[in-house]
C-alpha cells in the first residue's frame, strides 16, 4: 500500500488516459462549453416536447387542474362527435395548403434564381428588391395583405376591379370559403419564394462555369443544360430547402391567424390553427389541442429524419 | 453539309455563330426583361400599397377610395408617434431582440466551438440533437410553452419573451456557427495552442475574430427572427408598458375595426430595423444563410 503513492503519477496518467479513451480527448472542456446549450435544449425544447405528449393524455383547461384521461383526447379527435369532422377537415386543408404553397414556391423560386443568376446590369439591385418580402416582419406582411384583400371597395384588389376592370361585384377574398385558402396561399408564396431563390442561387454559384461551357460546345441548348447540369447539381439544395420549408410552412399559423383565423367555416383551418383554436383561442382545452399536434408529429419525423441525415452529411463533407 | 461545300466555310461558320448568338441573346434579354418585370411588380405592389395607405387621410381610405394619393398627409404618422406608446413598444422590441440575440450567440458560439474543435464522445449524437431541435415543429411546442410560461408567471415580462425566443434562436445560431467554424482551417489555431493558449483564449482570440463577419450575419438573422415574432408577443404580453411592437400593432385593431392608416404607418416604422439590417447585410445574405443550411 505504501508503494502506491509513488506510482501515483503514472497511475494518474493511466486514469486520465482511461477517461480520455472513454469520453474523448477534450471531454471536460467540451461539455463545459456545451452546458448552456444543453440547458436550453433540455429546458426549453425537450421539456415542452414531453409536456405536449403528457398533456395530450390529460383533460385540462387553461388554469384548471389536470386529470388523466388516457387516450380519450385522441379518440375524440379521430372518431368523437365534437372534433372528428373538423380534425379530418384540417388534415385535408393542411395537405392542400402545404402542398400547393411548397410546389409553387419551388417553381417560382427556381425561375427567380435562374434569372438572377444571369449576368446583367443592375443585378445586385434586382436581387435586393426581389428578396425584400423575406426581410419583412410576418405580422406586417399579413396585415398588409389583409388590407389588400379587404372585402369593401377600399381594399386594393376590389378597388382595382371596380376602377380599372369595370367590375360591379365585390370579391370576398378572405370571407368566401371557396377563395379564402387560395388567398392565404398567395401570401405564403409572396413571402416564402425569396428563401428558395436565395438557396437555389447559392447552389447555382457553386456549379463550375466550365461545365456549362463544355455543354455549350457540345451543342446543348438552354433546356438541356438546365436538365443535365443545373438540376442534378442543385438536387441536394433542392431537397434540403423543400423539406425545411415544408416543415415550416405546415407548422406556421402566422398568416392564417391574422388573415382568417381558420375561417370562413374552417376553410383555412390547418392543423396547427386547429390546435391553437382548441387550446388557446376558443375552448381552452389544452389536452385536446396537444393531441392535435402530437397526432401530426409522425408526419414530420420522416422529414426531420431525412433532413438530419442530409445536413449531417453536408457537415462532414465541409 | 451545305457549309462544307463552300470555300469560305470558316467565315460562314463564324457568322452563323454570331447570328445564333444574336438570336439567343435577343430571346434571353426578352425572357429576362419580361420575367423580372413580372416578379418585380408582384414583389413591390404590396409595398406601394402600404406606403400609399399610410399617406392617405381617412376620407380617402374609406368611402371615396382611389388608387392615387390625392391629399397626402402625415396625420397617421403623427397619431402613431404622438398619441400611442409606439416608442415604448419599439424600445421593448429592441430590448427583447437584442437580449435574445446576445444570449443565443453566446450559447451558440461556445457550443459550436466544442462541436467543431474538440474531440469528445457524444459529438455525433449532439450534432444530431442540434439539428433535430432546430427542426422540431413549432406547433408542437406552442401549446406546452404557452402553458408553462403562464404557470411560471412569465407573462407581461420581457424576460418571459426572451426565454421563449431562445427556443428558436439557439439551435439556429448554433447550427449556423458550426457550419461556419468548420470552414476555418484548424492549423491557424494549432500554433496558438502549442504556445500554451487554452481553449477559451483560442476561441476568443483566434476563432471569433476570424469568424466575425459570419457571426455578425448570424446575429442579424437572430435579431430579425426575434423582432418579427408575434404570436407569443400577442399571447404573453397584455400590459401596455411591456408590449413589443407586434402587440402594440394589435392594439390598433379594435375587434373588427382596423385603423388601416395608422396600422400601415406603424408598419413602415416597425419594418425599418429588419429592412435596414437586410440592406446592410445583403451582400452576405445568399452565402451566409444558404451556406449555413446547405453547402453548395
Amino acid at each position: 500500500m505504501a508503494v502506491l503513492p509513488r506510482v501515483a503519477p503514472s497511475g494518474e496518467v493511466f486514469t486520465r488516459s482511461w477517461a480520455t479513451r472513454t469520453f474523448g480527448r477534450d471531454w471536460k472542456i467540451a461539455w463545459l462549453f456545451l452546458t448552456p446549450l444543453v440547458i436550453v435544449l433540455v429546458g426549453l425544447i425537450a421539456y415542452p416536447f414531453i409536456s405536449a405528449v403528457v398533456l395530450s393524455t390529460q383533460h385540462k383547461v387553461v388554469g384548471g387542474p389536470a386529470t388523466w384521461v388516457g387516450l380519450d383526447n385522441y379518440r375524440d379527435l379521430l372518431i368523437g362527435k365534437q372534433y372528428s369532422e373538423i380534425f379530418r377537415n384540417s388534415v385535408w386543408v393542411s395537405l392542400l395548403y402545404t402542398g400547393v404553397s411548397v410546389c409553387i414556391k419551388v417553381v417560382l423560386g427556381m425561375c427567380m434564381a435562374l434569372m438572377l443568376n444571369e449576368k446583367f446590369r443592375g443585378r445586385t439591385v434586382m436581387r435586393a428588391i426581389l428578396f425584400l418580402p423575406w426581410a419583412m416582419p410576418t405580422l406586417i406582411v399579413a396585415l398588409t395583405w389583409r388590407w389588400i384583400y379587404d372585402g369593401t371597395p377600399n381594399g386594393l384588389l376590389n378597388l382595382l376591379r371596380i376602377d380599372y376592370f369595370g367590375s360591379k361585384e365585390l370579391v370576398q377574398w378572405l370571407a368566401n370559403p371557396h377563395i379564402a385558402l387560395w388567398s392565404v396561399i398567395a401570401v405564403v408564396i409572396w413571402q416564402g419564394t425569396p428563401f428558395y431563390t436565395m438557396m437555389f442561387l447559392a447552389g447555382m454559384q457553386a456549379i463550375p462555369q466550365e461545365q456549362y461551357e463544355a455543354a455549350s460546345m457540345d451543342g446543348a441548348n438552354v433546356f438541356r443544360r438546365f436538365a443535365s447540369i443545373t438540376l442534378p447539381s442543385l438536387k441536394p439544395v433542392l431537397i434540403i430547402t423543400t423539406l425545411l420549408s415544408t416543415i415550416w410552412t405546415a407548422n406556421s399559423i402566422n398568416f392564417i391567424y391574422v388573415l382568417t383565423k381558420g375561417g370562413p367555416g374552417n376553410a383555412t383551418m390547418t392543423f396547427p390553427m386547429l390546435a391553437f383554436q382548441i387550446g388557446i383561442d376558443g375552448a381552452r382545452q389544452l389536452g385536446t389541442a396537444a393531441a392535435v399536434s402530437v397526432l401530426f408529429f409522425p408526419v414530420f419525423i420522416i422529414a426531420i429524419f431525412l433532413l438530419t441525415k442530409r445536413m449531417l452529411a453536408q457537415e462532414e463533407r465541409a | 453539309m451545305a457549309v462544307a461545300a463552300r470555300p469560305n466555310a470558316a467565315t460562314e461558320a463564324r457568322s452563323s455563330t454570331v447570328r445564333t448568338w444574336a438570336a439567343k441573346h435577343g430571346i434571353r434579354t426578352a425572357v429576362l426583361v419580361v420575367g423580372l418585370t413580372i416578379f418585380t411588380v408582384w414583389t413591390l405592389f404590396p409595398f406601394l400599397w402600404i406606403i400609399e395607405t399610410s399617406l392617405k387621410p381617412n376620407k380617402d381610405l374609406y368611402g371615396d377610395a382611389s388608387l392615387i394619393v390625392k391629399h397626402p398627409t402625415l396625420t397617421h404618422y403623427d397619431y402613431v408617434l404622438n398619441k400611442t406608446k409606439f416608442f415604448t413598444y419599439f424600445k421593448n422590441s429592441l430590448f427583447v431582440s437584442v437580449s435574445t440575440t446576445i444570449i443565443a450567440m453566446f450559447i451558440g458560439i461556445l457550443a459550436a466551438y466544442a462541436m467543431t474543435r474538440l474531440s469528445f464522445r457524444g459529438r455525433t449524437v449532439m450534432a444530431r440533437t442540434i439539428i433535430v431541435t432546430y427542426l422540431v415543429p413549432g406547433s408542437l411546442l406552442f401549446i406546452p410553452v404557452f402553458q408553462i410560461a403562464s404557470n411560471l408567471q412569465l407573462t407581461n415580462k420581457a424576460s418571459g419573451l426572451i426565454i421563449v425566443y431562445l427556443i428558436g434562436t439557439v439551435p439556429f445560431c448554433t447550427w449556423l456557427a458550426i457550419s461556419y467554424f468548420n470552414t476555418i482551417p484548424t492549423e491557424l489555431e494549432d500554433a496558438a495552442l502549442v504556445d500554451g493558449a487554452n481553449r477559451f483564449q483560442s476561441l476568443v482570440q483566434i476563432i471569433i475574430p476570424l469568424a466575425l463577419p459570419a457571426l455578425a450575419v448570424i446575429a442579424l438573422f437572430a435579431f430579425t427572427q426575434s423582432w418579427n415574432e408575434f404570436l407569443f408577443a400577442l399571447l404573453l404580453i397584455g400590459r401596455d408598458s411591456e408590449k413589443t411592437v407586434p402587440a402594440g400593432l394589435a392594439g390598433l385593431i379594435n375587434g373588427d375595426v382596423f385603423q388601416w392608416g395608422a396600422l400601415m404607418a406603424s408598419s413602415i416604422i416597425a419594418s425599418l430595423p429588419p429592412i435596414l439590417i437586410y440592406i446592410a447585410s445583403q451582400r452576405w445574405v445568399v452565402s451566409g444563410l444558404a451556406g449555413g443550411a446547405v453547402k453548395g
